[in-house]
């Protein structure tokens, strides 16, 4: 589905940049362009449209006499990032123009300006994960039973309790890593699971992590590596081209573990304490994650003992309740 | 180059659009520049060309496509009459507000 090398495919219609080429030429732009339209069309964008605004944001990218991935970023997060831009454009408080086309907002969360059925490429509060009378026993001892959680695209599910409740039994479940012992789970396919900890091999560079967790994804390396190191970014980090993940701190192996999880772009992200080492300024980057997450229509399952994170989320499971 | 915290230019950044877009048709980098030029801000491309999409999606600006001296066509926007009405009530919108922080921020400053 994605083009690993850039293949030789002028895009038509926009004429690419005659005089002013930025750098590389129409190569690497027009490789750009297709993953861009690629990600518009598996985030349900009409095939016709998605070529439109692949060839207008190439030729934008050009009358900036910039290469589309300097001004856009990476081609897959720019067509999130828009495709959630165009959906909240209802949110503007302007009802002078009833007329006028007036998507829905994507976010449940947020206040909704005007109502009506969704055009929108996500549809809101899809349910994502569905656990219904779910119990675990390990021989005689029950751990938790009769646990029932809906959590929709646009939420941010907590599960808190004390230790040994089994929070973070409860969420392997979730991703279907532990058979539960009663109930029954649905989800999603497309799942992101980020554990408490390792996850992560030794031996390997953050970037050969990227590479390997893509291809168990199907993602193609060179997008892969892209996408690592631009989620880093936003997690302050800045991966090294030969560092060895053995020698990286508790913390940082911590946030390539988060980025591993969001590699290949789930619809629900399950991070169990995630954040173990971060310092100050990355733990609340990282809560700030997790609603940019949410504003995007994923639905987020997050196990945490911290209370005071919680005014956040949309709904708080006590395991250490139902036990 | 100034600047400002994002949610500043964030919630009037359709109204920075629509009034330079009445004064005269601009595309894309030009809109920019004249952003910048004004001291209001840089606003990066991944922020200002969704915005011009989104203006046009709402039926508040039309485009056209002009050719360049140099390189690649370009889209021009010009605003549309209903974009001139959304224009004038956030226009409206804008001074009740900046009257108001005007005025708070006047009422205790030492003179």
């Amino acid at each position: 589905m994605t083009p690993d090398s850039p293949r030789p495919n002028p895009h038509g219609g926009a004429g690419p940049s005659g005089g002013a080429g930025p750098s590389g030429g129409a190569g690497p732009a027009s490789g750009w362009a297709d993953r861009f339209a690629d990600e518009l069309l598996r985030l349900g964008v009409q095939p016709p449209r998605a070529r439109r605004l692949a060839e207008e944001t190439t030729q934008q990218a050009a009358e900036c006499a910039t290469a589309p991935d300097a001004l856009f970023g990476p081609a897959h997060l720019y067509a999130r990032h828009l495709i959630t831009e165009l959906n909240t454009a209802a949110l503007n408080p302007t009802a002078l123009n009833p007329t006028a086309f007036n998507p829905t907002a994507l976010n449940p969360a947020v206040p909704k300006a005007g109502a009506g059925p969704s055009g929108g490429a996500i549809d809101p509060g899809d349910v994502r994960l569905r656990l219904t009378g779910v119990g675990k026993r390990y021989r005689r001892r029950t751990i938790f039973a009769g646990v029932n959680l809906t959590v929709r695209a646009g939420e941010v599910a907590a599960i808190v309790g004390a230790n040994g409740c089994g929070k973070s039994t409860l969420l392997r479940i979730c991703a279907s890593l532990t058979r539960p012992s009663s109930g029954t789970v649905q989800r999603t396919r497309r799942v992101g699971f980020v554990p408490q900890d390792g996850g992560t091999a030794g031996w390997l560079t953050a970037d050969e992590h990227f590479t390997l967790f893509g291809a168990a994804a199907g993602v193609a390396p060179r997008r892969a590596r892209s996408t690592g190191e631009h989620l880093a970014g936003r997690l302050a980090w800045r991966p090294s081209r030969d560092q060895l993940t053995q020698h990286l701190s508790g913390g940082t192996r911590q946030k390539l573990n988060l980025v591993l999880g969001e590699l290949h772009s789930p619809d629900l992200l399950l991070l169990d304490e995630p954040y173990q080492g971060f310092d100050q300024g990355t733990y609340l980057s990282f809560w700030q994650q997790i609603l940019a997450w949410r504003d995007a229509g994923k639905a987020v399952v997050v196990v945490t003992h911290l209370l005071h994170d919680l005014q956040h989320v949309n709904q708080v499971h006590d395991l250490g309740a139902t036990a | 180059m100034v600047t400002p915290p994002r949610p500043w230019l964030h919630g009037f950044l359709d109204l920075c659009l629509l009034a330079m877009l009445r004064e005269r048709p601009d595309y894309g980098y030009g809109l920019a520049q004249r952003l910048a030029a004004a001291g209001v801000a840089d606003v990066p491309g991944g922020t200002l060309y969704p915005a011009l999409l989104r203006l046009e999606q709402q039926g508040w600006v039309e485009p056209s496509w002009h050719p360049s001296e140099s390189g690649p066509r370009r889209k021009y926007y010009a605003v549309t009459e209903s974009g001139q009405a959304t224009l004038n009530a956030q226009a409206a919108e804008w001074h009740r507000f900046r009257d108001g922080i005007d005025q708070l921020v006047a009422a205790g400053a030492p003179r």
